[in-house]
Formats: C-alpha cells, sequence, structure tokens
C-alpha cells in the first residue's frame, strides 16, 4: 500500500514541487493549506507522515506540531519541518515542541527523499 | 587657522551647548566638570557629582577601563564606531555612544582627562533597519529557490521525461546559478545573523591538522580539475586552539576557495599554520594574480569585490566580511599581504587554548 503523506504549505509553487517528486517515487500526496486544515485532516485521516512548513495561515506550524505531538493519537506520526526560516531559534523551538526532523529550503527531491525514507522505509515504490 | 580672534565667552557656558555630553576628570579619574548634556543623559547634576569616581556616575565598565588606560599612558583612545559603542538608557529613550577619550597634559605629564560621547544612535538603528532588510530578503528568496532546485532537481534525473542534450545542458546551468543563489542568500542570512549578535560560537578544544584537512578536503578535486597543488605543512606537535570547529573551517575553505578563484593553472597554493606566542597563525598563500593595493584595506568589507582585467570573478563580495566576522568573534585577527601579480597571503590568528588539557597531541 503506498504510505501517505500530509504536505502542510501555502505556497503553490513549493506545492507542486512537493506533490510531483513524492509521488514520482510512490506516495500517495495530500495537501492542505493552513494549520487548521492540517489538525483536522491528521485527526481524521491518520497520515503516515507529515511535511510541516511553519508559516502558514489560521494556525502556524508550532502549534500544529505541539497539538499533534502532545495528542496521544497522534504524537508517533513523524513531522518533518520544511521551512524557509533558517533561525537556529525557529529550530530548536520546534524541536523542543516534538518535531522529528527540520529541512531549511531551498532543498533537493533527493534530500526530501533521503529524509521521508529514514522514517518510511518502505515508502518507496520506485 | 584663522586670523580673527574668537571672541571672549565662558568656555564652559559654549560647552553647554554641545550636542553630546562631555566630561572632565582628574588624574585619577575622578569627575571634576560636566556639561548639562552630561547631566540631561545620565540624569544628573553637575554640582552633585563633583569629586565622584567616575565609575560611580557613569555605571559603564567599559569606558572606566578605557579612562584609566588614557590616565595610565597618557595616549588617547578612539573607540570605532563598530567595536565599541555603549548604550545608555534614561526615561527618554536609548542612546548609542562613541567615546573618544583625550588626556589632558600639563608640563608633559597627564593632568586628566576629557572624555566625549558622540551620539551615534541614529546609525545604529539604521544598522538595525538594514540587517532586519537582509534578513527579510534572504528568506524570502528561499521560498522561490525551493521551487526551482526541487524543479531542477526532477529534470535532471529524468523523473519528468528525458531531456535533450540542450536540455540538459540549460538545466545544469539553471542548476549552478540556483545554487549560487542560495549560497548568497544563506551568507546573507549568516551575516545578518552575525550583525545582531546572534551568532553564538560552539567552541571546543580542536586539533589544527583536522581543522585543515576537512577545509582543503572537499577543494582537492576541484584543484586537480584546474591543475592548481594544495599543499599543507601543519607540524604534528601543534597544541590545540580553542574553537568553534566548523566556523573556522568555514573560514578556512573560504581563503582556500578565493585562492583557487584567483590562480592560474599549475599554480600553487600553501596552508601553513604556525604557532608563535599565545597565538596560532594560519595563513592562506598563494601565487595567484595578487590583489592591487588599493583594495586591500577593503576587501574585507561588505560587497568589496576585486575587479580583475576581465570584470568581477563572480560571488557577491561576502565571503571575506564573515570570515573577519567569525575569526574577530574568536577574538582573533585576520589580514592579508599581497603584491600585484605575484599572489596573495591571508593569514588569520586564533587564541591558543588556555585549558590546562593543553598540550599538544
Amino acid at each position: 500500500m503506498e504510505k501517505k503523506v500530509l504536505l502542510v504549505e501555502d505556497e503553490k509553487n513549493i506545492i507542486l514541487g512537493v506533490r510531483t517528486s513524492l509521488e514520482a517515487v510512490g506516495y500517495e500526496v495530500h495537501v492542505v493549506e493552513d494549520g487548521e486544515a492540517a489538525l483536522d485532516f491528521v485527526r481524521n485521516q491518520k497520515p503516515d507522515l507529515i511535511l510541516l512548513d511553519l508559516l502558514l495561515p489560521k494556525v502556524d506550524g508550532f502549534e500544529v506540531c505541539a497539538k499533534l505531538k502532545k495528542d496521544a493519537e497522534t504524537k508517533d506520526i513523524p513531522v518533518v519541518v520544511l521551512t524557509a526560516k533558517a533561525t537556529e531559534e525557529d529550530r530548536r523551538k520546534v524541536m523542543e515542541l516534538g518535531a522529528d526532523a527540520y529541512m531549511t529550503k531551498p532543498f533537493r527531491p533527493q534530500e526530501l527523499w533521503d529524509e521521508i525514507k529514514k522514517y518510511l522505509p518502505e515508502g518507496q515504490q520506485s | 587657522m584663522s586670523s580673527k580672534t574668537p571672541p571672549q565667552f565662558d568656555s564652559s557656558r559654549l560647552l553647554d551647548h554641545l550636542p553630546d555630553p562631555l566630561i572632565l576628570t582628574d588624574v585619577q579619574g575622578d569627575i571634576v566638570w560636566v556639561n548639562e548634556k552630561t547631566e540631561e543623559i545620565f540624569g544628573i547634576s553637575g554640582e552633585e557629582i563633583t569629586g565622584w569616581s567616575f565609575i560611580q556616575i557613569i555605571k559603564i565598565d567599559k569606558i572606566d577601563k578605557q579612562l584609566k588606560e588614557v590616565l595610565q599612558t597618557g595616549e588617547s583612545s578612539e573607540s570605532s564606531y563598530e567595536a565599541a559603542t555603549v548604550k545608555v538608557r534614561n526615561p527618554e529613550g536609548k542612546y548609542f555612544f562613541k567615546i573618544t577619550i583625550k588626556p589632558i597634559l600639563d608640563n608633559g605629564k597627564v593632568g586628566g582627562a576629557l572624555i566625549q560621547l558622540s551620539d551615534v544612535s541614529r546609525f545604529k538603528e539604521l544598522e538595525r533597519i538594514k540587517t532586519d532588510f537582509v534578513s527579510i530578503v534572504s528568506h524570502e528568496l528561499r521560498t522561490p529557490l525551493s521551487s526551482i532546485a526541487m524543479g531542477v532537481g526532477m529534470l535532471k534525473d529524468g523523473l519528468l521525461g528525458q531531456l535533450t542534450p540542450r536540455g540538459s545542458e540549460m538545466v545544469d546551468a539553471i542548476e549552478k546559478d540556483c545554487d549560487r543563489l542560495s549560497k548568497l542568500a544563506g551568507n546573507l542570512l549568516d551575516l545578518s545573523k552575525i550583525e545582531a549578535g546572534q551568532i553564538a560560537l560552539e567552541t571546543q578544544l580542536v586539533q589544527v591538522k583536522g581543522l585543515v584537512d576537512e577545509a582543503v578536503r572537499p577543494l582537492k578535486w576541484q584543484a586537480e580539475s584546474q591543475n592548481i597543488q594544495i599543499k599543507t605543512n601543519i607540524p604534528e606537535d601543534l597544541p590545540y586552539v580553542e574553537a568553534d570547529f566548523n566556523k573556522i573551517v568555514w573560514v578556512l575553505a573560504n581563503l582556500l576557495a578565493n585562492s583557487l578563484r584567483y590562480s592560474e593553472p599549475g599554480g600553487t597554493i600553501a596552508v601553513k599554520v604556525e604557532m608563535s606566542g599565545n597565538r596560532m597563525f594560519f595563513s592562506v598563500q598563494d601565487d595567484g594574480c595578487g590583489i592591487p593595493r588599493e583594495y586591500q584595506d577593503k576587501i574585507f568589507q561588505k560587497f568589496v569585490q576585486v575587479k580583475g582585467d576581465s570584470g568581477p570573478v563572480g560571488g557577491a563580495g561576502l565571503g571575506l566580511a564573515i570570515c573577519k566576522e567569525f575569526v574577530e568573534a574568536h577574538s582573533g585577527q585576520i589580514w592579508v599581504e599581497s603584491e600585484e601579480g605575484k599572489g596573495s597571503n591571508f593569514t588569520f590568528t586564533l587564541p591558543l587554548a588556555r585549558s590546562k588539557e593543553n598540550i599538544a597531541p
């Protein structure tokens, strides 16, 4: 079965890039564009992994991460932060909230695949 | 000199009108007089403070230390605007001052000192705005760069279909420029963080040879492909330095990359490390085109690039500015000796580790 990845991102071009690169190697990609929708999606659909931007409308990425990691139902879903915010402080803050990994934009498809593979070893079909 | 004699006024009344605080001390460093601006800024009155020691009133250690040195040596002291501004907070707001201290000589002996604080608050404010701006620009560059990098990566991997030879040539060129922009965005962000004092050094005891090897290794291939030899000469018995490993590797790698950029095929780059006194001297010497005299003082400033006969060689002129910030954060110094047509020698120093464990490896 294809592994289900949730991308929480509001930049259209990033969505296109991430979706295309992940679908190309066999992941099932779902996209939501704000933090509130992300929380709803995760509670109802239980993705295998979450790719989370930090600057999001409605509820920001920090809060999304904090809520998911506090909830026993969702705390084990790996959260990989994808962000253009490259300060040490942001990294520390979100890692303390329980994020599993932190990737700074820009990144290449290969880097993204490598990171995801650490959490979903069997996800790739190619 | 003007030939006119200035009209006679009470000089202390004149000095009261100066826009900057002015303080006069005796040879012990006790305050003997202040102008009105000092009273206003520090919230004190001239009469009540006379005879008090400087540090009791102006509770800023940095100026007190500087003052003592001037009184002892009889030499003027002027802090550079970047290095030694002092911050004063009062109910009216926050001020930044640059300090100038001049000895007052009486028959060749120091009789006291005159301390002038120049208000540089506006410059500091502008600097902060610029730093914020650079940081925002750099963040804003990253998002579009990310979708470009991903697109290019997928095109190269053939995920979106086979490219024609011309197509892959184009994609390679885009990838290269995308890398260049990413690096620029990263450097700008680093610099803005350093300037905002946000970069903390993670120092540890570092073995010099490991440091140099780490910097040279990734550039070996590039050097070979340009037919340039990198020679390293690192004595085995050097003691440890106390340094942030990654940042000093960055500095060395940056100096090496510069040398590679300005060297001709067949050239040699020598990396040397020597100990002298309580400092370690790292140098990167090349026999490339050298740096014109007029640039030698400026190349450690931001956005300064040496323009050769064939125009600029690429890069944004930030590398050496970051090197300088990193080295100075370690209490070291960096400089260049160069002769046009003969080559350049960049040297920086690091203090030796003070720890008792510091025996040669």
